[in-house]
């Protein structure tokens, strides 16, 4: 206890450190956070460095005869359009990457304000900044993002990714502000108390590195949340049709009729690529849940491997 | 299975109807698609046609003729026009609600003969006074009246004597003898002058229209409106077909694959790869999409703009597209090339003059003329123009005409842009002229390029920047186009076939738009059992099912093979 | 009582909110109602026609914008929702949502419930057997099929079912157009076999986040005292199952499912859209591509609504059963 009183900092860096190389290991041996690891892993690579992938180097051109059957020069064939298929799916990686990754990120960021502040504050901004999340919780979210975009004009990216931040930001919040809330009358917020800290320090210091794995958990699923909501948002044709993603692509294909008119691989290629990657984010959210709540984790039963 | 089951269906009807029974389907010797003028005698009454146009709703049942958003399903079948005008078929005409008509000296005054013995559904006379009634109750409401007759077209007062009904315009009218005589629908007084209808004839939801024309609207659901044969239709033992379908469609792809099984009979949208999704299922499916306008790029002229107003450089874009490369790849070439001259060929080709188009150097793309014209503007390609153009968010096949666009204006030293915005942002730019570059089309079409270059270059039709242009989008100000427009009012036939001669030197000389493909009607027909079609060698008629009130002359030619045995 | 109030309270706010927002956000954003008409009737009229068809479309453009707000409000509450400016123009909103709400609610309805079922019992079993087969598998299955884009899903069962089987389940509207409704076994039948595409997509993607909160719940409430009490007690493992772990496992789940009950009548545009499948989603993304506002505004309202109604309902559910959330309030 005294240990802990005179020196904050240490024992504030020294368990997350020895927890990460932990949490390392036990994300290795878990199986669904491995395959979760190496999906993203490859998307990021592809998205890196497309041209790894592909020797076309501007996949939106018209370059090729259009509607090729799959072959050695065209893995997945030619659009209805003349577009190298895997080569717009190669180079389609970057924006769902950015997608997830900047609108999770910035959805992330906005629950844990509003959730911590309202948790730490209490009193009548509590109140008010619940009352905020709630609404935004009940609001339809799909709805309202389809008005928001079209009335925006054009779903350029900036947009996209407002409209996602805007909307996918209260469920964590919720969750934020529970578990601020859980936090909030521990022993050590107490003590930084009576020393005298600042607010600020108390929060960023000693109540976010606590909440690690739920800020984690959530932006993993922001991140999901936002793969599979730009996806659908622009399938619908409110993206940028001219942008290269995977929507996009599902759009063109479907506004041609790609299932009917015998070019299947055009709609069901990006669309296993939003799911590989939604799916990679699922993995590595079930799976992180299961590392910090070993109750959920499969039972290794040594019968089954004998 | 459900396509196998609805076919027979629809081949079931068509069979009881004739009252015969037969291998119908087997012989093909006819079905060549061929409907031969000859083929326009009397026919035995029967068969069924089921038409497959996307709506992108499911039926309000509401037959309002006057609602821009419901006449498709009114117009034509229910109501009729006083005279039909084949746009397609070099303005042939076809009396029908008037038997005659005639133009004062000054052609300010139009004089209809009304038919006589025609009678309303519900068994009343039909007369003079519902033909006046219709035109001055869209006086009354100007929501009715949908193509600015009282207001543009100088229409000053309508009135019935005896069977003549007398118009009388404030200026020659007689370009607006299309939208007089053939695009308003006739409606009947005893019903529009009572109740509901007359108190507010815009939003009046007339569920059960009463009309003239040759069929009755049967039943109506959401899903699908069935219209029986009008047993006492004026033309006697016409129409040969008993029976429409038609079903809401809300997308392509099932009106699409409705047309591919045989299921549906008469197409009107967009078919992707339709050499293998529909020629090729069957030999008696056909397509004819006549090209009726233009597609291209709307330059903006205001000198406020300063590369689009520049001469120069809309020849250098006018000099750099292929057009034909533009159609085959944008529009998977079932929209045809455009040309600069503005008439659409080869629906207009008596208007059409190569020699001028020729020699104006834009009959094949030249690169390296549009490459100097550039450099005279002081761009090239290591110091390329950016430009911007504007399109519609939806309209697929506009965007990948213009991903060709783009390509080919690279090389010649032009950076584009396409933003793609929704409908609406992208009509309110349009009309205020807020773009640099926009890609759209002339909405109205009519018999002849005049009704195109009219809209595209008449000065009056244009407004300042900020300021609501109705079709001058470009803002394009040239007195001698407005005089040639003003004269052509008045001009003999001729004339006019020189006067749009004059309007196509005057596209090629300051390029104030540059078309890239043509505007079709969409259209793809089957016949296995129902011949009439219009056809190229038959332009009776705008083919498509959407076109009204064609669609009523269409349906009149219409009959079914099976029922003449 | 006080608890009552509070969530009636919040209950009027937030719809308050939602309705304000639905208002005020076409006024922010570029464009008008008048400029769509422009657009929909092709710029054929004067700006005086088209002011005056607005007009007897229950629009006042000149109107003080404090007036619209209060007239709007009055509007939404009595169900005077105006007509469509869109593609069904001059059709009143309510004939048309009353036409399409039935097969939104069949549809996404039905199968939300039935996801809702099978995943509670399959995570029951599974939370149940922890270490059997099924536990080793299911959970990865699940997390897998909760992730997968709705729409992709729809497209690769249209292509397996229907396009390479040459249209053995269509894929596409609610009924065949030739049929007439009617209560006769024919059109039931066929309106069923529309459904199953559709209806089975919405299952797939919904089924899996059941299973695994059920599981997890399960597996929490199987580790707590009175579990372990009941089985010292030598009570039957059914009874325990059932009656102790599983009743208390789904208590949290409750909530989750009242919320998803009120998505119901939007959450399924995407399915909706790929089936063409003519309920209250398509219509909102018909309203869209068309800048319908009222009728924009009206579906919003109504998804608003719905939610609200149903997360109301489960919580005075939950208070009436579980006393302790009253005093969380």
């Amino acid at each position: 206890m005294t240990a802990l009183l005179t020196t904050p900092p240490a024992a504030a860096a020294a368990p997350p450190s020895r927890r990460r190389g932990a949490f390392l290991r036990s994300v290795l041996r878990n199986r669904k956070a491995l395959i979760g690891l190496v999906i993203f892993g490859v998307f990021t690579v592809m998205a890196a460095v497309p041209h790894l992938f592909t020797s076309v180097t501007e996949p939106n051109k018209l370059a090729f005869p259009p509607a090729l059957p799959p072959s050695g020069d065209h893995l997945l064939g030619t659009t209805a359009l003349g577009q190298d298929i895997w080569a717009q799916l190669v180079y389609g990686a970057r924006q769902s990457l950015v997608i997830a990754l900047v609108a999770g990120f910035f959805a992330t960021v906005l629950s844990v304000l509003v959730g911590v502040s309202a948790a730490y504050l209490g009193g009548v901004a509590d109140e008010a900044l619940s009352m905020v999340i709630n609404i935004f919780l009940i609001i339809p979210t799909f709805p309202l993002i389809i008005i928001l975009a079209t009335y925006a004009g054009k779903g350029t990216l900036t947009v996209v990714l407002i409209v996602l931040v805007v909307t996918g930001w209260s469920y964590g919040a919720n969750q934020m502000r529970a578990q601020a809330l859980s936090l909030r009358n521990r022993d050590f917020l107490e003590s930084a108390r009576v020393r005298g800290e600042r607010r600020t320090y108390i929060i960023l210091a000693e109540m976010l590195p606590t909440m690690t794995s739920l800020i984690v958990a959530n932006f993993l699923g922001a991140a999901l949340y936002s793969v599979l909501t730009a996806a659908g948002l622009q399938f619908l044709g409110l993206g940028d049709p001219n942008s290269i993603s995977w929507g996009t692509m599902l759009y063109w294909s479907q506004n041609q009729q790609a299932l009917q008119s015998g070019m299947p691989l055009w709609s069901i290629a990006p669309g296993l690529c939003v799911a590989l990657l939604g799916v990679s984010f699922a993995l590595l959210n079930y799976a992180f849940d299961e590392i910090s709540n070993p109750a959920l984790r499969p039972v290794r039963r040594r019968r089954a491997t004998a | 299975m459900r396509l196998r089951k609805s076919l027979i269906a629809v081949l079931a009807a068509g069979l009881v109807l004739s009252a015969c029974s037969g291998k119908s389907t087997s012989s093909t010797t006819t079905a060549t698609g061929g409907n031969a003028t000859g083929t326009d005698g009397p026919h035995k009454p029967g068969g069924t046609v089921t038409i497959a146009n996307t709506t992108g709703q499911t039926w309000p049942c509401q037959f309002n003729p006057f609602n821009p958003a419901q006449n498709q399903e009114a117009l034509g079948f229910v109501y009729e026009p006083l005279v039909h005008v084949s746009v397609v078929g070099d303005s042939k005409e076809t009396p029908m609600l008037a038997t005659a008509y005639k133009w004062s000296a000054d052609l300010k005054s139009l004089v209809f003969t009304i038919r006589d013995g025609v009678k309303w559904s519900d068994g009343q006379a039909f007369s003079a006074d519902d033909v006046a009634y219709t035109f001055n109750l869209m006086k009354e409401h100007p929501a009715l009246d949908l193509f600015a007759l009282w207001t543009g077209a100088g229409l000053t007062g309508v009135t019935a004597a005896g069977n003549q009904v007398t118009m009388t315009f404030s200026k020659p009218a007689k370009p607006y003898f299309y939208n007089v005589a053939d695009q308003v629908g006739i409606v009947p007084k005893h019903i529009f002058s009572t109740g509901a209808a007359a108190a507010k004839p815009d939003t009046f939801t007339n569920p059960k229209p009463i009309g003239t024309g040759p069929f009755l609207m049967g039943t109506c659901g959401p899903n699908n409106i069935e219209y029986t044969a009008n047993p006492t239709y004026w033309q006697a033992g016409k129409p040969y077909i008993q029976k429409i379908e038609y079903p809401a469609y809300l997308d392509n792809a099932p009106a699409n694959n409705d047309l591919a099984s045989g299921k549906a009979q008469w197409g009107g949208q967009f078919i992707p790869n339709i050499k293998s999704f529909y020629l090729a299922k069957s030999q008696d499916n056909h397509t004819w999409s006549p090209p009726l306008l233009n597609v291209g790029l709307f330059p903006n002229l205001d000198p406020s703009h300063a590369a689009t107003s520049k001469l120069a450089v809309r020849q250098a874009i006018a000099a750099a597209l292929d057009r034909n490369q533009i159609a085959l790849i944008g529009e998977g070439g079932q929209q045809p090339a455009a040309n600069q001259t503005g008439v659409v060929i080869p629906t207009f080709q008596k208007y059409f003059d190569q020699a001028a188009l020729t020699s104006a150097g834009y009959d094949k793309p030249n690169a390296d003329k549009a490459k100097q014209l550039l450099a005279s503007a002081g761009y090239s390609p290591s110091n390329p123009l950016k430009l911007t153009v504007i399109s519609i968010t939806g309209y697929t096949d506009w965007d990948a005409s213009l991903a060709v666009v783009k390509q080919q204006l690279q090389p010649i030293g032009i950076d584009l842009t396409v933003d793609d915005l929704a409908q609406q942002t992208f009509l309110n730019k349009l009309y205020t002229g807020d773009f640099d570059l926009a890609y759209y089309s002339e909405q109205n079409s009519g018999p002849s390029p005049y009704y195109e270059l009219r809209q595209l270059l008449y000065s009056k039709n244009s407004a300042p920047i900020g300021k609501n242009a109705s079709s001058n989008f470009e803002r394009y100000h040239n007195d001698q186009a407005d005089q040639l427009l003003d004269q052509y009012a008045t001009a003999d036939d001729a004339t006019q076939v020189s006067i749009v001669k004059q309007l196509s030197a005057l596209m090629l000389q300051d390029v104030p738009m540059i078309p890239t493909t043509g505007s079709v009607d969409w259209f793809q027909y089957n016949t296995s059992d129902i011949l009439g079609w219009p056809t190229p060698d038959n332009p009776y008629a705008e083919p498509s099912p959407y076109k009204i009130p064609d669609n009523e002359q269409v349906m009149l030619h219409l009959y079914s093979k099976a029922a003449q045995k | 009582m006080r608890y009552v109030l509070r969530r009636l309270g919040f209950f009027a706010l937030t719809l308050w909110a939602a309705l304000t927002i639905n208002f005020f956000l076409p006024r922010f954003m570029p464009g008008s109602p008048l400029q769509a008409l422009r657009a929909r009737t092709y710029n054929k009229l004067s700006p005086a026609a088209l002011e005056e068809m607005l007009t007897s479309f229950g629009y006042k453009p000149h109107e003080n914008v404090g007036v619209q707000y209060l007239d709007y409000l009055g509007h939404m509450f009595t169900g005077n929702w105006g007509v469509s400016i869109g593609s069904a123009l001059g059709q009143p909103i309510t004939q048309i949502v009353g036409q399409a709400l039935p097969w939104t609610l069949g549809l996404v309805g039905v199968a939300t419930v039935l996801a809702f079922v099978a995943g509670t019992v399959i995570g029951v079993v599974a939370g149940w057997r922890r270490g059997g087969t099924l536990d080793a598998i299911l959970p990865s299955v699940f997390v897998v099929t909760s992730a997968l884009p709705y729409f992709w899903v729809g497209l690769l069962l249209i292509l397996v079912f229907s396009v390479w089987t040459g249209g053995w389940l269509p894929s596409d509207f609610n009924y065949d157009s030739n049929l007439q409704p009617g209560f006769n076994p024919e059109f039931i039948g066929n309106v069923l076999r529309h459904a199953v595409l559709p209806g089975l997509t919405i299952f797939i993607t919904a089924v899996g986040g059941w299973v695994l909160t059920m599981r997890n719940n399960m597996i929490t409430t199987l580790a707590e005292d009175y579990i372990r009490m009941g089985r010292a007690k030598g009570l039957a493992n059914r009874k325990i199952m059932y009656q102790y772990a599983a009743r208390n496992a789904f208590l949290p789940n409750l909530s989750g499912f009242a919320m998803s009950l009120g998505f119901v009548i939007s959450g399924a545009i995407l399915v909706e859209y790929v089936f063409n499948y003519p309920g209250l989603g398509y219509l909102l993304y018909n309203a869209v591509q068309n800048t319908d506002y009222p009728m924009m505004q009206v579906l919003f309202m109504l998804f608003t609504v719905a939610v609200l109604v149903s997360v109301l309902l489960c919580d005075f559910a939950t208070a009436w059963l579980d006393p302790r959330s009253r005093a969380k309030g």
